[in-house]
């Protein structure tokens, strides 16, 4: 019985002790569930020993537990409202030790540098739509204003999955899902996926991701083309860029431009720039009037609308812009690499 | 096209330095690729357009430059040495399908000694990259590559009965090709005949049988007009690409075959080849010239910027352009043959605008009206999800939508995957039925490099062949292995497990809102027998989770566990998640209770869920399992599972005996249905009630 009552009173000290130690919930929590738990708590171990004392002892005992109990239920509570206020200073540590570790997730570079693109054009008012990348030779190539067996379609070369079914090769056949669905005036951007049949190489992958917009209204320019894509450019990659337009051809554009953007590495003095090759300018997108045969195609009135559409490889502009040579690499998922752009 | 600044020169009056032919033809969008000096001359490589295949010889190219540069272009005579014959007594040309041969012109010459070419022709062929053979083919050549339209010599003496069929090909008959290509011909290929055999393929390759040789002393040249549909499907299903094909399936001139073939003719002259009388001109499909209304309003209407009526009148013409005017700002246009791009007005616009200067159309930020957004459902639920898996610790990888036999089967997914029909390489032949293949080679590459902690994530579609055709359907990936976290003073790292992955599940699905769901035990090819779960929302299944089974980890060298999980979000955000409601926060207190069970070991934890939710017992707020205990003191076919039960009233403070009663009903109900019995001691008051 002695021995009990020292073991109770050894377990109040202990008690005791460790709730002055106690400077936060979870700690107060631990120690409620060290000395009450049902399992393994002191105080219901101490109970399940009542059972080996006398029937004489067993209520003495048995007061003196229960007493515990109480004493540490109500210090637990007490304690509880305290912490609340009580000014925590962590006596002894060193304050120089690091904090906890935060695990975060990141985004992939390529869709962060999406979400760049993507936001420059939601701020003027355009949407996002997303197509599918299965599509058919309409789509993709006739609707276009590609004609069959035409050699324009040598450029865009081709993954097929069935004699009209195929990979789309650009994000543009949804430029005609669009226009097909949606009345003018439409200001759309189309990111997504787009394959191509090319071998690997660091410049060349047979996927990659690409952006699409689409302007139609009445009234639409060529200078509308250049002001909004100098403005776009400038945003992603920096007012210092310079921009140059020239002449090009796309099936579904007329006229049609492909725009270049002054190299930042040399400033054209490098015939050895591994981003210009020393001619000062790296193609970026290619760009045009929306063809009046394509707008003919969805059943709007070329006469009273017109319209320009862009396209530009998400890869290749964030190789631009930060200087990667191996697009590979973007495929690789090094969380080594992908996990540092979650950063800037 | 390579394009010799030298031989510019024979089609241009006057100097012109390189520097100003480049920046010439770089503002007209003729993109100046590569340069090269080779004795003396430069040779530039120039970016063509498909549209355009006037430019694919000098003489396109010197066309562009005298109207940019403002030069004049040569005139250049071909004077001939005629024999008093006509062509027609030495070769009959019939054209037996005008659809694909729209017009035939031969020429024959007599007399000439085959022997090596002059300095100045090799040098010319050499500049564009080819070796001299002897002056009949390098003449050939050099009509190409100066007016880029093909031409073609036979040897006179043996095409049979000198007879010229331009027919198709009749069903077993064969070709033995300039290039040594035996080609089996199909129906549908156009080729020339003699009387007896096929001795060319029209406008792509010539035959050896009838190809000029040394000893050859008469030839007929052929310069026709193919059709270019049937010139590239010709090509295509014979596999061979030549100079002659590219340009016939471009579109050649179709004005053009009589003065090809008196150039070629007229060079022949200097190695003693007199030329026929009157060359063969068989022009059975002469195309109607088209004319186009050129409005000066929608110059301006398209390109946003004033050009002057005279700049554009001077532009076309100078372009060999007719242009005619109608009426004050209005013009007829006729596009002269070689300029097979201009249809349209949008088309003459187009050049307008390319000599006018792009850089000089100023740059306009558009006035913008506000229009209603078009709605993306899928992308804005997506959009969600994103940001909650970085949340919870997992990094975004895409990975390529390429899959290949020997994954498939490996994964096993059941789905049938989609054939690419020309792949680049086996390795890329079939499109992933799952997105579980590349979450696995991505994680072992970083496991490579020696990275620990790897949860990744990727978003994106899965494809398969099914009775509707080839389908693509949005899907999330999720894959956990390694540890959670680096080792750090203040944690314990944890390894990531099953339920690690599968609290990412649930977080995702409550946080979008589709609730209730719910998970079933099912086996998975992908999983370790016994450790897979099927998700399902409203009933349907929508993804499942599991440690992917040790085979397929050893494919990737993996060798801790990897837990995975699909879920299918085409499928589940098709769905109606429970709609969004404000509630109340309550303003009284709550009783909390913790109970520990003794519960049947073969009693499943959402069982139990289940009966305590078809309870009718509205006090009862939240049942949530605190503590999972199987050891000494619990009997062997038990688990002790404890509970925290929260119950409150929102209208009243709870009374204790209430609170009594419901957790008797709870004991009573579990107790019924699986035998659930109260653990000794096993009840604690809480007495935290939290408001
Ligand atoms: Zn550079």
């Amino acid at each position: 019985m002695k021995n009990f009552e020292s073991r109770v009173d050894e377990l109040r000290k202990k008690f005791e002790g460790a709730l002055a130690g106690v400077n936060d919930d979870r700690a107060l929590e631990d120690l409620r569930n060290e000395f009450l738990s049902r399992k393994r708590g002191h105080l219901t171990l101490f109970f399940d020993d009542l059972k080996a004392l006398t029937p004489e002892e067993r209520p003495v005992a048995g007061k003196l537990v229960n007493e515990l109990k109480i004493q540490v239920q109500e210090a637990l509570t007490t304690r509880q409202g305290k912490l609340a206020t009580r000014v925590v200073t962590p006596d002894k540590a060193d304050l120089t030790l690091p904090g906890e570790k935060l695990p975060w997730g990141a985004p992939h570079p390529l869709m962060l540098f999406q979400e760049e693109i993507e936001n420059i054009f939601l701020a003027m008012g355009f949407s996002i739509a997303e197509g599918p990348e299965i599509e058919t030779d309409y789509y993709n190539f006739e609707a276009l204003n590609f004609p069959p067996h035409h050699p324009a379609r040598d450029s865009w070369d081709t993954l097929y999955l069935g004699d009209d079914l195929l990979l789309r090769t650009h994000t543009s056949p949804m430029q005609i899902r669009v226009m097909e669905k949606f009345k003018p005036p439409i200001r759309i951007i189309i990111p997504g996926k787009v394959y191509r049949r090319e071998a690997i190489d660091p410049t060349h992958l047979p996927m990659f991701c690409q952006v699409e917009g689409l302007l139609v209204d009445e009234g639409v320019t060529l200078a509308h083309l250049k002001g909004t894509l100098e403005h776009f450019l400038k945003t992603l990659l920096g007012d210092k860029i310079e921009i140059r337009f020239r002449p090009s051809f796309f099936p579904f554009t007329e006229p049609s431009a492909e725009v270049d953007i002054s190299c930042i590495l040399c400033r054209g003095k490098d015939p050895a720039c591994p981003i210009c090759g020393g001619t000062g300018w790296k193609e970026l997108l290619g760009a045009g009037m929306v063809d009046p045969q394509v707008l003919k195609n969805v059943n709007i009135d070329p006469e009273r609308y017109s319209g320009w559409a862009f396209g530009l490889g998400i890869e290749r502009t964030a190789m631009f812009r930060y200087q990667i040579a191996d697009m590979r690499i973007f495929y690789e998922n090094d969380l080594r690499f992908t996990r540092q752009f979650s950063l800037k | 096209m390579k394009i010799s600044l030298n031989w510019l020169k024979e089609y241009l009056d006057g100097d012109i330095s390189v520097q100003t032919a480049v920046e010439a033809l770089e503002r007209i969008g003729l993109m100046v690729e590569g340069r090269e000096e080779k004795d003396g001359d430069i040779v530039l490589e120039v970016e063509t357009y498909s549209n355009r295949p006037d430019t694919l010889g000098h003489l396109g190219m010197a066309r562009e430059l005298a109207v940019a540069l403002g030069l004049r272009l040569k005139e250049r005579n071909w004077p001939l040495s005629e024999l008093a014959v006509r062509t027609a007594d030495l070769a009959d040309v019939q054209i037996l399908d005008a659809d694909l041969c729209p017009r035939y012109c031969g020429v024959v010459v007599k007399g000439i000694k085959v022997g090596p070419s002059p300095a100045w022709l090799q040098k010319r062929i050499e500049s564009m990259g080819l070796n001299p053979i002897n002056n009949v083919v390098d003449v050939s050549n050099y009509v190409l590559f100066s007016t880029s339209h093909p031409i073609h010599a036979f040897d006179l003496d043996k095409i049979a009965g000198a007879r010229v069929i331009i027919r198709r090909a009749k069903k077993g008959e064969r070709l033995l090709c300039l290039d040594g290509t035996d080609l089996s011909l199909a129906p549908d290929m156009l080729v020339i005949a003699d009387e007896v055999k096929p001795i060319a393929l029209a406008g792509v390759i010539g035959g050896q049988a009838s190809a000029v040789t040394e000893e050859t002393k008469d030839i007929f040249i052929e310069s026709a007009y193919f059709n270019p549909v049937s010139v590239r499907l010709t090509r295509k299903a014979a596999g061979l690409q030549t100079d002659a094909s590219y340009r016939f399936e471009r579109g050649a001139d179709i004005s053009f075959p009589p003065q090809a073939a008196l150039m070629a003719a007229s060079l022949l002259t200097p190695f003693g080849g007199r030329s026929s009388r009157e060359p063969a001109d068989v022009f059975p499909l002469p195309p109607k010239k088209k004319e186009i209304i050129l409005r000066h309003r929608r110059i301006t209407e398209l390109l946003g910027v004033q050009v002057d009526e005279t700049f554009v009148q001077k532009t076309l013409t100078d372009l060999e352009l007719g242009v005619e005017q109608q009426q004050p700002g209005v013009w007829r246009v006729k596009a002269p043959s070689w300029r097979v791009d201009l249809d349209r007005e949008a088309d003459l616009i187009e050049e307008v605008a390319r000599f006018y200067g792009y850089e000089k159309v100023p740059s306009v930020v558009p006035s913008l009206q506000v229009v209603d957004p078009i709605p993306d459902k899928s992308r804005e639920k997506l959009d969600r999800v994103r940001p909650l898996l970085f949340h919870y610790g997992f990094n975004e990888v895409i990975n390529f939508s390429f899959s290949d036999a020997d994954r498939e089967r490996l994964l096993a997914t059941g789905f049938e995957a989609i054939q690419i029909r020309n792949p680049i390489s086996a390795k890329a032949s079939l499109l992933r039925t799952n997105i579980l293949g590349g979450l696995l080679e991505t994680a072992a590459w970083n496991k490579n490099r020696g990275l620990d902690a790897i949860q990744i994530f990727e978003t994106g579609n899965v494809y398969f062949r099914d009775e509707r055709g080839c389908r693509e359907r949005l899907t999330l990936g999720l894959l956990s292995t390694g540890m959670r976290e680096e080792p750090h003073w203040r944690q314990k790292s944890r390894e990531a497990d099953f339920f690690h992955l599968k609290g990412v599940c649930e977080a995702l699905l409550q946080q979008l809102r589709y609730e209730p769901f719910s998970f079933e035990k099912a086996e998975h090819p992908c999983f370790e027998p016994g450790s897979g779960l099927a998700m399902a929302y409203k009933e349907e299944k929508i993804g499942y989770l599991g440690l992917v089974v040790g085979r397929i980890r050893e494919v990737f060298d993996l060798k801790q566990p990897v837990c995975a999980a699909e879920i299918d979000l085409e499928l589940l955000f098709g769905k109606q998640p429970k709609p969004f409601t404000y509630e109340a926060v309550a303003k009284y207190p709550a009783i909390v209770r913790d109970v520990s069970l003794l519960v049947p070991r073969d009693v499943s934890y959402q069982d139990i869920c289940k009966a305590i939710e078809k309870l009718p017992l509205p006090i009862l707020e939240e049942s949530r399992l605190i503590d999972l205990y199987s050891g000494e003191s619990v009997p062997k076919d038990k688990i002790s599972l404890s509970f925290r039960f929260v119950y409150r009233h929102l209208q009243r403070t709870l009374l204790a005996e209430e609170v009594d009663r419901a957790e008797q009903q709870v004991l009573v109900q579990l107790k019924r249905a699986f035998g659930a019995q109260l653990r000794e001691g096993g009840k604690i008051d809480n007495r935290t009630g939290k408001n």
